[in-house]
């Protein structure tokens, strides 16, 4: 095994680390907010999909730390744009918590028996109708921007791994698959999540339902705070 | 087209709700994610190995190894995550058989492998360059182990500033 495969292995190892030790807890309710949007079946593409646009960003990011050799020059430029991410991931779950309870009538315009009267209605359901399966691409692409730790840590190794390789062309490329293997490791962990949340064996506990709603929105203001303090 | 199977909005909500689990799920997670740092602060308080043991923001930490101290420095200071930080690293009354080399990490949290390679910089100093992440968590608390071949590690936790 060449030195050049021991390193994307570590990379692998490493996501596939991280991803049940930190983002099950840090992004599984992200995973699972996504999970509710899907039947029952059929689950696994869509997934993959979403984790294939994540994998893309973390790629990208590494070819550009590679090529520059510098992590926090690519970082410091980018904080705004992650804050962006995560206040529209916390309200996107705050927004499906409050239709769950039914606060909001998001719920009833999602479900295919509603009959749109008024303008904004019809508006909306067209809107959804165009978010197919194939929307869970460009999710991954901007949730794949979330500030998070362990992102951060490869990254960092990415930075220094396309600086010692001598030529910014080589770097960004090293960049680009240590990134990619590191977000390959991560798959398995939140694929897990993913289908364990698409379980339904208690959903006809109402009051599950209705705490788990009531959850999703605390969860979504407490991703707010944590935005607003990045 | 619409209506097909294919057409699986993003925001499918009240009509398949897997709420059960999903709630189920989602408070563990919360007490995984939430509570994980309260946790962390009672591990501090009861005098645990994770516990705060350096001021690394008022100057460097010394710590006892085989025969011998090393002391630890991180500038510049503050010292904040997410920007590029100098290890230096001195030892007195031992002689390392080869480079030291520093592991950083969060007490109780996995955060990946983020090594800081020193160099030799002078009689009994070591340095090297490297970036404390940021964790979305809001803990502050970071864990630097240097090891030093074929006598051990020396661990000092301290708070950044984020």
């Amino acid at each position: 095994m060449s030195s050049t495969e021991v390193v994307f292995l570590a990379f692998f190892s490493s996501g596939f680390a991280v991803g049940f030790g930190h983002c099950v807890g840090m992004c599984g309710p992200i995973i699972i907010s996504l999970s509710l949007s899907l039947r029952e079946k059929k689950v696994l593409i869509p997934h993959l999909l979403y984790h294939a646009g994540r994998i893309t960003t973390y790629a990208l990011l590494g070819a550009v730390v590679g090529v520059t050799g510098s992590f926090t020059g690519v970082t410091s430029r980018i904080v705004g744009i992650q804050k962006a991410v995560m206040i529209f991931a916390a309200a996107l779950i705050i927004l499906m918590g409050l239709a769950m309870v039914g606060w909001i009538p998001l719920g009833r315009i999602f479900t295919d028996s509603f009959r749109p009267i008024g303008f904004f209605s019809r508006a909306f359901r067209k809107l959804n109708a165009a978010c197919s399966r194939g929307a869970y691409y460009p999710a991954g692409l901007v949730l794949g921007l979330l500030p998070c730790g362990p992102v951060y840590t490869a990254l960092v190794a990415a930075a220094r791994a396309g600086m010692e390789s001598g030529e910014p062309l080589q770097g960004m490329f090293t960049g680009l698959w240590l990134m990619t293997a590191f977000g390959l490791g991560t798959v398995p962990a939140l694929l897990l999540v993913g289908r364990i949340a698409s379980l339904g064996w208690l959903t006809k506990r109402e009051v599950i339902y209705r705490l788990s709603s009531m959850l999703m929105i605390a969860l979504g203001v407490y991703f707010i705070v944590r935005a607003a303090l990045f | 087209m619409p209506g097909s199977p294919n057409d699986r909005p993003l925001l499918r909500v009240v009509s398949k709700p897997h709420g059960g689990l999903t709630g189920l799920l989602l408070c563990l997670f919360f007490v995984m994610g939430v509570a994980g740092s309260s946790l962390s602060g009672d591990a501090q308080a009861q005098g645990d190995p994770s516990a705060v043991d350096c001021d690394i923001q008022t100057g460097p930490c010394t710590k006892n190894l085989a025969d011998g101290t090393v002391t630890l420095d991180i500038t510049p200071k503050p010292v904040r995550a997410m920007q590029d930080l100098t290890f230096t690293v001195t030892f007195s009354g031992l002689k390392p058989a080869a480079d030291p080399f520093i592991d950083l990490g969060m007490p109780g949290m996995t955060m990946g492998p983020n090594r800081v390679v020193l160099k030799r910089a002078g009689e009994n100093a070591y340095r090297g360059t490297g970036v404390i992440v940021r964790c979305t968590s809001g803990l502050r608390t970071w864990k630097a182990t240097v090891t030093v071949p074929d006598k051990g590690p020396a661990e000092f936790v301290f708070d950044v500033v984020y």
